[in-house]
């Protein structure tokens, strides 16, 4: 039995999901069509179906910049960047380093910029979470009307 | 695994039209060998700074540990009309 099976089968059995549900991660595992989807799946059923789809390995940052942007003549700019995800990963454990007496501080440096954040309520499950979630991120961001700089951000 | 090595390439074009290309593969092992004794020394002064600002010395060096372990497969490649830069840290 893989790791995927099991984890579905203990949510089923702690009831955090639904027989329905159930049977259509597994399916998804096999890549065989299940039953039409009848009702939307719950938020713990899609994390464990995007799992089992396969974790991203890489963040990737692309940009390109035409002539008018940089002032280059010749052709545009591209800038390409692939991070690992576990460098990611990695990254956001610094937050578990920042001692506790200065929370309070960050947070209310937070606040001040309008960003409502609560530091120790960040548990490091919750920013695996994100980095997690981070797969099914695409982010296109085109330049209007003269302006051709172009910004792609995804997870492959 | 901490990367080994880092490979840089440039690459460039004069105005005459020539171009230009300069590559460099850089063990990073080395460096790895030449900063371990000083991190050895360093220790007890780090350690005393996470005393005092109430900061696991461990749970730090574990973390610098994760991120320098995770650098492996970064790369880093601009491209412009006279220019090419690639950093990839293997």
């Amino acid at each position: 039995m893989t790791d995927d099976r099991r984890t579905i089968l203990e949510m089923l059995a702690a009831g955090k999901i639904t027989a329905d549900e159930a049977e259509r991660l597994l399916a998804a595992l096999d890549s065989k069509p299940a039953s039409p989807v009848a009702e939307p799946v719950s938020n713990n059923a899609a994390s464990a179906a995007s799992r089992a789809k396969g974790r991203p390995k890489y963040l990737r940052v692309l940009v390109e910049a035409d002539e008018s942007t940089t002032g280059l003549k010749g052709g545009p700019t591209t800038v390409n960047v692939r991070v690992p995800m576990q460098l990611l990963r990695a990254g956001v454990r610094l937050a578990s380093l920042i001692p506790t007496q200065a929370h309070d501080q960050l947070d209310q440096a937070f606040s001040k910029h309008g960003v409502p954040i609560t530091l120790s309520q960040i548990k490091p499950e919750n920013l695996e979470e994100i980095v997690d979630h981070l797969g099914d991120l695409t982010v296109d961001v085109d330049g209007k009307d003269e302006n051709k700089t172009r910004v792609r951000v995804f997870c492959e | 695994m901490i990367p080994w090595s880092a490979f840089v390439y440039v690459e460039w074009c004069t105005r005459a039209h020539r171009n230009h290309r300069f590559s460099l593969w850089i063990p990073l092992f080395l460096a790895w060998l030449l900063l371990l004794p000083l991190v050895l020394i360093l220790f007890p002064v780090v350690a005393l700074a996470c005393l005092f600002i109430r900061v696991n010395v461990l749970r730090l060096y574990s973390t610098a540990w994760g991120i320098l372990a995770a650098l492996g497969q970064t790369r880093v490649e601009v491209r412009t009309p006279a220019t090419r830069i690639l950093v990839d840290v293997a």
